[in-house]
């Protein structure tokens, strides 16, 4: 706005300065013109520069006084600058407008009559000009305010996702130790009463075994027949409740990248160091998460050949770096993968580097034996 | 401990690029607080919005219970900045640069001219008042900076890159001036290259990468991030047999392996025992050749951590 409003204020000075050497081309030039000339140029830039508006009001009364001075004792058609300055004197509610106009108006009766068409001319234009791109300036603020709002909310809403993320991934965890629960019940149900049975039916075949020999051996074959029972029993209950060996940390990372190389496009590494075990099943998720976000980037945008995996187990740090070697970028820019994988490991207070200055690499650092 | 400087959420975009991504950090009073990381990291980024040089995009900065934004005037007289890059001017006496700065801080008067003087006489430069910094040496020019940034007794004081291109000499010298500030009470914050400088002068060191803090804590406490252990590395002459079973006895040692003429023991970090190590190689009569540490340093750190080299 502050750039039309000067283009407005040079416009019409330019256009007085011409008409006025014009109008006097044979006389000698009027320092005090040129003065007055040169502090309205002065005044007026130095407006732009302070942020304050008392300041901008106090220039602008300046500019005013010297304008007002400058047409009465000099030269009348400095009048035509007078306008604007009225303009950005006022405030800028619908009543101020409407002052601006009934003030830019009266100061058509202070001029010589053969001035007032090109004063009203030029004072309508400025205030239209004036009014139109402060109105325009104030929406592009309302809207700038609205915008940042939406964006506060759009992250509030999406921090609320990732913690019902995070509940759902705690339910999942209840729901499995649940699970374990009501099967341990089950063994002891099941196959405690099979064993109890058996033993008792095989210390009454003992007793009986000098006195009636063929109840014995029935007893026995009883006996034997519920452990079989129980026996199966038990393989079936630890068949379920034993996670399948996929299922565990490295094993899936590692079935995920053997699937990656045998797709073709790019050889896949995994490299582990250091002591694996220590790694809770949360964080494994956190990691195979990351890793699936970091692989799928460099697959998308790296055109890489290889891609390594690398998980280590410092001291107080678990570490697990995806890199590739393709282009990389001298400039990264957060994406929501990006976003999405600093999420995962800030709620297990970690954090995440990308790095993309050789090839890409993601680095997933989260802390472990909280001290 | 009081915070003297308190960070929190702070962001730097310059357009697309995050220079200095959600720092959170608090900084307590009397402490050395060491920035370690590789260029571009974001290290001159948050020490310059640290001294109101520049506006952080998003996050605050609380300098002694008061926003530095808000409270700019305060945030100034209490912070002294050694810049990277000489400030001083070469054509004005070394007295007159020092006198120009503390006048710039509001510093009047007899007030002005006994500061002065004092600032000249710490970073030893008392007998070249009406010198002139352009016939003085690289590591006179860096003193006399940093009396410059001092002279109005501040109480935060920041060193970015103190010691660049100077003479050991000097180097030594500025490092003494650090730790002497520091016991006046100022508390600093020091960058450097020189990770061996921030090892040895830091209370507390934080590691910076892509503009965020990968880890933070005194030195021992960052080493002990990769591992807990150190090795010991004892040369001996080859005669006669090394009883490695004493050697296991002493606490805090959990494996030792002779190597030709070298024993290498491995020890919790944590403990002291190289005395008790020597002591029972002295009773065993091993004659010992050399003793080696092999403990982590903060380089290997942050290589470690970030896959990268401090001078990348």
């Amino acid at each position: 706005m502050d750039r039309w409003t000067i283009g407005n204020k040079a416009t019409v000075l330019g256009y007085i300065m011409i008409a006025s050497f014009l109008a006097h081309l044979a006389s000698e030039v009027n320092p005090w013109l040129i003065l007055i000339y040169l502090l309205y140029v002065a005044l007026n830039i130095s407006l732009l520069i302070f942020k304050k508006p008392q300041f901008k009001r106090l220039l602008s009364a300046l500019s005013l006084v010297l304008v007002a001075a400058g047409a009465v004792f000099w030269e009348p058609l400095l009048w035509l600058l007078l306008p604007m300055n009225i303009c950005e004197l006022l405030p800028s509610s619908t009543i101020g407008k409407g002052l601006g106009i009934v003030l830019i108006g009266a100061g058509g009766f202070l001029l010589p009559l053969e001035l007032v068409p090109v004063y009203l001319l030029s004072g309508l234009l400025s205030y239209l000009l004036f009014t139109c791109s402060s109105m325009l300036s104030e929406k592009i603020r309302s809207l700038e305010g609205e915008r940042e709002r939406l964006r506060a909310d759009l992250q509030r809403l999406s921090r609320s996702l990732s913690e019902n993320n995070e509940y759902i991934r705690q339910s999942e965890y209840t729901i499995k130790l649940e699970e374990r629960n009501r099967l341990s019940q089950q063994i002891h149900d099941d196959v405690g009463h099979a064993v109890a049975g058996a033993l008792i039916q095989m210390g009454a075949a003992r007793m009986m075994l000098a006195t009636d020999q063929e109840k014995a051996n029935e007893l026995l074959g009883n006996a034997i027949a519920i452990s079989k029972e129980g026996l199966e029993r038990i393989r079936l209950t630890l068949k379920e409740v034993k996670p399948r060996p996929e299922e565990l940390g490295i094993n899936r990372l590692r079935l995920f990248v053997d699937e990656l190389s045998a797709k073709g496009t790019v050889a896949a590494t995994l490299t582990f160091e250091g002591d694996i075990d220590a790694v809770t099943p949360i964080q494994w998720k956190i990691i195979q998460q990351n890793a699936t976000e970091a692989v799928t980037n460099s697959l998308k945008y790296a055109k890489a050949t290889a891609i390594s995996i690398e998980v280590r187990v410092l001291n107080k740090f678990i570490k697990a770096v995806v890199e590739d070697n393709g282009v990389g970028t001298a400039k990264v820019v957060k994406g929501l993968g990006i976003l999405g994988m600093e999420e995962r490991a800030a709620s297990a207070g970690g954090t995440v580097i990308v790095d993309g200055t050789k090839g890409f690499r993601v680095t997933t650092l989260l802390p472990h034996r909280n001290e | 401990m009081s915070h003297v400087l308190e960070i929190r959420n702070l962001t730097k975009k310059f357009g697309d690029f995050i220079a200095v991504d959600n720092m959170t950090l608090n900084i307590g009073e009397g402490e050395i607080f060491g920035f370690l990381g590789a260029n571009g990291a974001g290290k001159s980024t948050t020490i310059n919005m640290i001294a109101s040089l520049l506006r952080p995009t998003k996050g605050e900065i609380v300098l002694l219970g008061k926003n530095i934004v808000k409270d700019s005037k305060f945030a100034k007289m209490n912070t002294g900045i050694v810049p990277q890059e000489l400030a001083i001017y070469e054509d004005m006496t070394a007295y007159e640069n020092v006198s120009f700065f503390a006048g710039l801080y509001g510093l009047r008067g007899a007030m002005l001219r006994e500061r002065t003087e004092e600032a000249l006489a710490f970073v030893g430069l008392g007998d070249k008042h009406q010198s002139f910094p352009k016939n003085f040496s690289g590591g006179m020019k860096r003193r006399l900076n940093i009396a410059c940034a001092i002279a109005h007794l501040p109480k935060l004081i920041i060193m970015d890159e103190p010691t660049v291109g100077i003479d050991p000499q000097s180097r030594n010298y500025i490092l003494q001036s650090v730790r002497k500030l520091n016991e006046m009470g100022c508390t600093i914050i020091y960058t450097s290259h020189y990770m061996e400088e921030v090892e040895e002068i830091c209370t507390r060191i934080a590691i910076v990468d892509h503009g965020k803090i990968i880890a933070e804590g005194t030195k021992e406490q960052l080493t002990s991030i990769i591992t807990d252990t150190k090795e010991i590395w004892i040369g001996f002459r080859a005669d006669g047999a090394i009883s490695i079973e004493s050697l296991q006895g002493i606490a805090g040692v959990t494996a030792v392996r002779q190597e030709e003429n070298t024993l290498k023991i491995v020890s919790k970090s944590e403990v002291n025992n190289l005395n008790r190590i020597i002591q029972q190689l002295i009773k065993d009569q091993v004659e010992i050749r050399s003793v080696e540490e092999q403990a982590p340093n903060l380089e290997s750190v942050f290589l470690t951590l970030t896959g990268r080299n401090l001078r990348d």
